[in-house]
């Protein structure tokens, strides 16, 4: 099992190195350009847009950007004041030193600006899965023992509704019930929030972070609980039918044991591994929901880079994505080396 | 065994994604961001965000104005990125030299006054063909830490913007020979030419004046940490910043208006979806809504708590651009377009499109018709309006060669200009997809109107990023590679000098030099743009109203009419007052709760 961690980290480093050039050339030579509706004239001049293309580091062909990006300036000369002459240093170390380089933006390091952002979104996120979780596995569960009962396509029903419902739609929806229509009735406040993380200015209180976090996460889990259900009530019904359960039926066990201890502990092992796969989206966010309810996450901060042509932000959160998603993908392996004896690594 | 696996492994899931949601829950990651200030630390420093550190609005219970932007800006330095959210709070925490009020009148903030060629204030040498600006300073300003905002000041932002490698570039930059102090309170600006433009060239909504003492000039003027923390002389000083969310800010203790600002607190929410913005307003959760667009201006007309200031004088004009040379060309003389190098055809599809009608339907009856450049004062010129006539339209294309002949609809050349026989008269309209629904059906319309008089139109919708990149980027328009674009454009200020320049001289032309993407030259109106070029008021508004003159009979583009520039806002907030000069708080410190 070690050697085939050592075998599949070095493959992982390989592959992001190999991302890392694909990405660069994807971003940079998508049609358009960064300076393109740079602020709000149309069109910027072009002794603007010359200064710009310097202080960006566009002003270099495509593989020396690359080897900046990735290795940094500061141990070659270059030219910072568009004389002709190669005169100083550079600042910037490359990614492979940690230097994501700067948002052509705002000007300020990318990692901060990620920073900022990630752990609103993992906030976020981990409680939307954790709710959908809660709610789909018992969804899952009854659906599967009562195949073909009114329940089941009930449940079926709500699923793919679920998995259909647009997430801009719902949570716009749900905002307008629950914060323009239904009021408290003591105090006659909008019953939940419109958006943000907390009520500004308002001491910590967990019962306002929770009311913070109603809308987003029901918009946001309904499509991962529809998801979650259907795959464990697939899951489930392989492993009803197997001949342990029958046996273990036959030994005189309870059905809530035969159920809970035997059928669902077995029916339950895809799923993690599936868990394990939808780790990234922990850290990539959802636009729609954060846009909707302006929760200032990761999904905000990749849209707005991605119309603005923000490159270094742009790519530092591509290449984290990526990342996160190689490393998913590990820990899904070995999660299901781990719970399934059956499966060996070699 | 392997069932205790799972059970472990499900609760490993479950005790992380609970463990991570309590550390980001309790901890808010999102701080603003600090700088190091050089000198002693004001009262009220701009502090790193920690929201729930944050004084509460029920402590005080100050007076609070809630705004509400899409999203954060970049910086409070509005030249650097110029997305009017940055100028927006700049308003609020950083004065200039001057401004502007929503009526076009420049007036002095920091200056004691405006410096005229009448006051001695400008000295004009004649035969060099330069000038001299002496700027006098007011000797009441100060900083929030109580220094006082000084020539050195100036001095100190001029050096800064015009550093080669950390600075950027401004209107009228390179008419700057210099700017050297004379005393504390006064400076002069030689400029290498007559340069029009020289009163708001140091403020109104692009610049500031930065303080020497406290920005760090080894960080550059487009990446200094004081453009995000900023030490302000303006009527409001930034308390917090949490990216994303919002911003703080409190009435500036040192401002120089006695009794200003009025209210206490403004806060700046980030709320990026349009519907939500304008629900907030209707709750009574949001004060003012900044660029408020025409749907939600016509949805917010009846409703008794809230208002729309409109800007007396529009900026954003739609229009057609037309490319004179030959799809995928940039010379007009040696490749002229088929259809479109004929003037006649130009002026004919003037006649053709009922702007009215657009208007009314797609923009719910807001947009002004424009059908010149200079429309606003101070250089409003009395061009007669376009009339709408299809059937003058028709005749028009008859008498230049295009006629329908085969009767499919669509015209074809039969003796035009520059098309080969045959050439069926069909196009491409091309306009950019982030202005959203009312720019594409606008686009839609058009076509259908010239599909009416025989000129067929394939459209296309494309990001601006594709649309105005560089030749080198293979942008569209300074490739040549398009025929009819539909876009929104207009000067800031109250100069248009510059942007004359940028879409109808030829100089600009050239591709990645300029914005002449249609590629119109004319010999007359170049002279007459050189002209511009003086402060003598009287010949300026001669040479403009001969510019707009030329430019209405050969129609290198057509105007169509102005957005909306409009500021939704609470009916229980006085004083606010949209303008296309500059943003709403423009006038922040006036504004007052009922």
């Amino acid at each position: 099992m070690s050697v085939y961690l050592i075998r599949r980290l070095l493959q992982t480093v390989a592959l992001l190195f190999l991302l890392s050039i694909v990405l660069f050339a994807l971003v940079n030579v998508a049609p358009g350009g960064p300076l393109a509706g740079h602020g709000q004239s149309r069109h910027v001049r072009p002794e603007r847009a010359a200064i710009l293309m310097r202080q960006f580091g566009l002003d270099k062909p495509l593989p020396v950007q690359y080897v900046i990006w990735l290795a940094g300036n500061d141990w070659m000369r270059v030219d910072a004041d568009g004389d002709g002459i190669a005169d100083s240093y550079g600042t910037r170390k490359g990614i492979l030193r940690g230097d994501f380089g700067f948002s052509f933006r705002t000007r300020q390091p990318v990692l901060a600006e990620i920073g900022q952002r990630l752990a609103n979104t993992i906030y976020l996120m981990a409680v939307t899965m954790l709710v959908a979780l809660v709610i789909a596995i018992p969804i899952g569960i009854i659906s599967a023992l009562r195949q073909y009962s009114a329940t089941d396509i009930a449940l079926t029903t709500f699923s793919f509704a679920g998995q259909a419902i647009p997430e801009f739609w719902l949570g716009l929806v749900l905002l307008l019930i629950f914060y323009a229509w239904l009021k408290n009735p003591f105090t006659g406040e909008p019953l939940l929030p419109p958006g943000g993380m907390y009520t500004l200015g308002a001491e910590f209180a967990l019962l306002d972070r929770i009311k913070h976090l109603i809308l987003p996460v029901a918009t946001g889990a309904l499509g991962w609980i529809a998801w979650y259900s259907r795959f464990l009530r697939s899951s489930m019904l392989d492993v009803i039918h197997q001949d342990y359960l029958r046996t273990a039926r036959a030994k005189g066990l309870s059905e809530r044991r035969v159920v809970y201890r035997h059928a669902l502990r077995n029916a339950v092992i895809p799923l993690v591994t599936v868990l394990a796969l939808d780790l990234p989206y922990l850290i990539g966010g959802t636009v729609f929901v954060e846009t909707i309810f302006a929760w200032p996450g990761m999904g905000r901060l990749y849209y707005q880079s991605a119309l603005q042509r923000d490159y270094p932000m742009l790519l530092a959160i591509l290449i984290i994505g990526a990342a996160a998603i190689i490393i998913s993908n590990l820990l899904a392996d070995v999660a299901y080396a781990y719970l399934d004896p059956r499966i060996r690594y070699n | 065994m392997m069932h205790s696996r799972t059970l472990s492994a499900l609760s490993l899931v479950c005790l992380f994604a609970l463990l991570l949601a309590s550390l980001a829950g309790c901890g808010q990651a999102t701080e603003a961001p600090q700088a190091e200030p050089t000198a002693a630390s004001p009262e009220a420093e701009p502090s790193a965000g920690q929201p729930t550190a944050a004084p509460t609005v029920e402590e005080t219970a100050p007076q609070s104005v809630v705004i509400v932007i899409p999203e954060d800006p970049p910086s409070f330095n509005a030249i650097v990125a110029d997305t009017g959210y940055d100028a927006m709070v700049m308003e609020l925490t950083m004065l200039g030299l001057t401004d502007i009020d929503p009526e076009g009148n420049i007036f002095p903030e920091l200056a004691a006054e405006l410096p005229t060629v009448e006051n001695g204030g400008v000295a004009l040498d004649e035969e060099a063909g330069t000038m001299e600006v002496t700027w006098k300073l007011r000797q009441d300003v100060q900083w929030q830490d109580g220094k006082a905002v000084t020539a050195d000041d100036v001095v100190f932002t001029w050096n800064a913007i015009s550093d080669p490698a950390t600075g950027t570039w401004m209107q009228g930059i390179d008419y700057i020979g210099g700017v050297a102090k004379v005393d504390d309170y006064t400076f002069v600006i030689s400029y290498t030419g007559i340069y029009p433009g020289y009163l708001t060239q140091f403020g109104a909504e692009q610049l500031a004046i930065w303080p020497a003492h406290y920005c760090d000039p080894a960080q550059g003027f487009t990446a200094w940490d004081c453009a995000r923390t900023p030490l302000s002389d303006g009527p409001f000083s930034l308390k917090e910043w949490v990216v994303g969310d919002h911003m703080i800010f409190v009435r500036n203790p040192n401002y120089y208006r006695p009794d200003k600002p009025v209210i206490d607190q403004i806060i700046v929410r980030i709320v990026p979806d349009a519907t939500v913005r304008k629900t907030m307003l209707l709750q009574g959760d949001a004060d003012v809504d900044v660029w408020t667009t025409e749907p939600i201006v016509d949805d917010l007309k009846d409703k008794p708590d809230v208002q729309v200031s409109i800007s007396p004088h529009p900026r954003w004009v739609l229009r057609l651009f037309f490319n004179l040379a030959a799809k995928g060309t940039v010379d007009p003389v040696a490749s002229p377009h088929p259809i479109l190098a004929d003037v006649r055809v130009r002026q004919a599809i003037r006649m053709a499109i009922d702007v009215d009608t657009i208007s009314q339907q797609i923009f719910y009856g807001y947009g002004t018709p424009v059908w010149t450049e200079l429309f606003r004062p101070p250089y409003a010129c009395d061009i007669a309006r376009p009339e709408y006539d299809p059937d003058a339209a028709a005749a028009l294309l008859e008498s230049a060669g295009w006629i329908d002949q085969d009767g499919n609809g669509v015209r074809e050349c039969h003796g035009c200009l520059n098309a080969e026989e045959g050439t069926p008269m069909e196009m491409e309209l091309i306009t950019y997809a982030e202005f959203g629904e009312p720019m594409t059906l606008s686009q839609q319309l058009i076509a259908e109107m010239l599909g009416k008089i025989g000129v067929k139109f394939q459209l296309t919708v494309v990001e601006g990023s594709v649309l105005w990149a560089t030749a080198a980027d293979g942008g569209i328009e300074q490739t040549g590679n398009f025929d009819v674009d539909l876009w929104d454009d207009g000067y800031s200020g109250t100069d248009p000098t510059d942007f004359l320049w940028e879409l109808y001289s030829a100089a600009a032309a050239e591709p990645d030099y300029g914005w002449n993407i249609s590629r119109w030259i004319n010999d007359d109106w170049n002279a007459l743009l050189d002209q511009a070029y003086t402060l003598d008021e009287a010949v300026r508004k001669d040479v403009f109203c001969q510019m707009a003159a030329i430019l209405d009979d050969e129609v290198p583009s057509i105007l169509l009419f102005s957005v909306i520039n409009a500021d939704a806002h609470s009916t229980r907030l006085e004083g606010i007052q949209s303008t296309t000069f500059d943003m709403v708080t423009w006038n922040a410190e006036e504004w007052s709760m009922k």
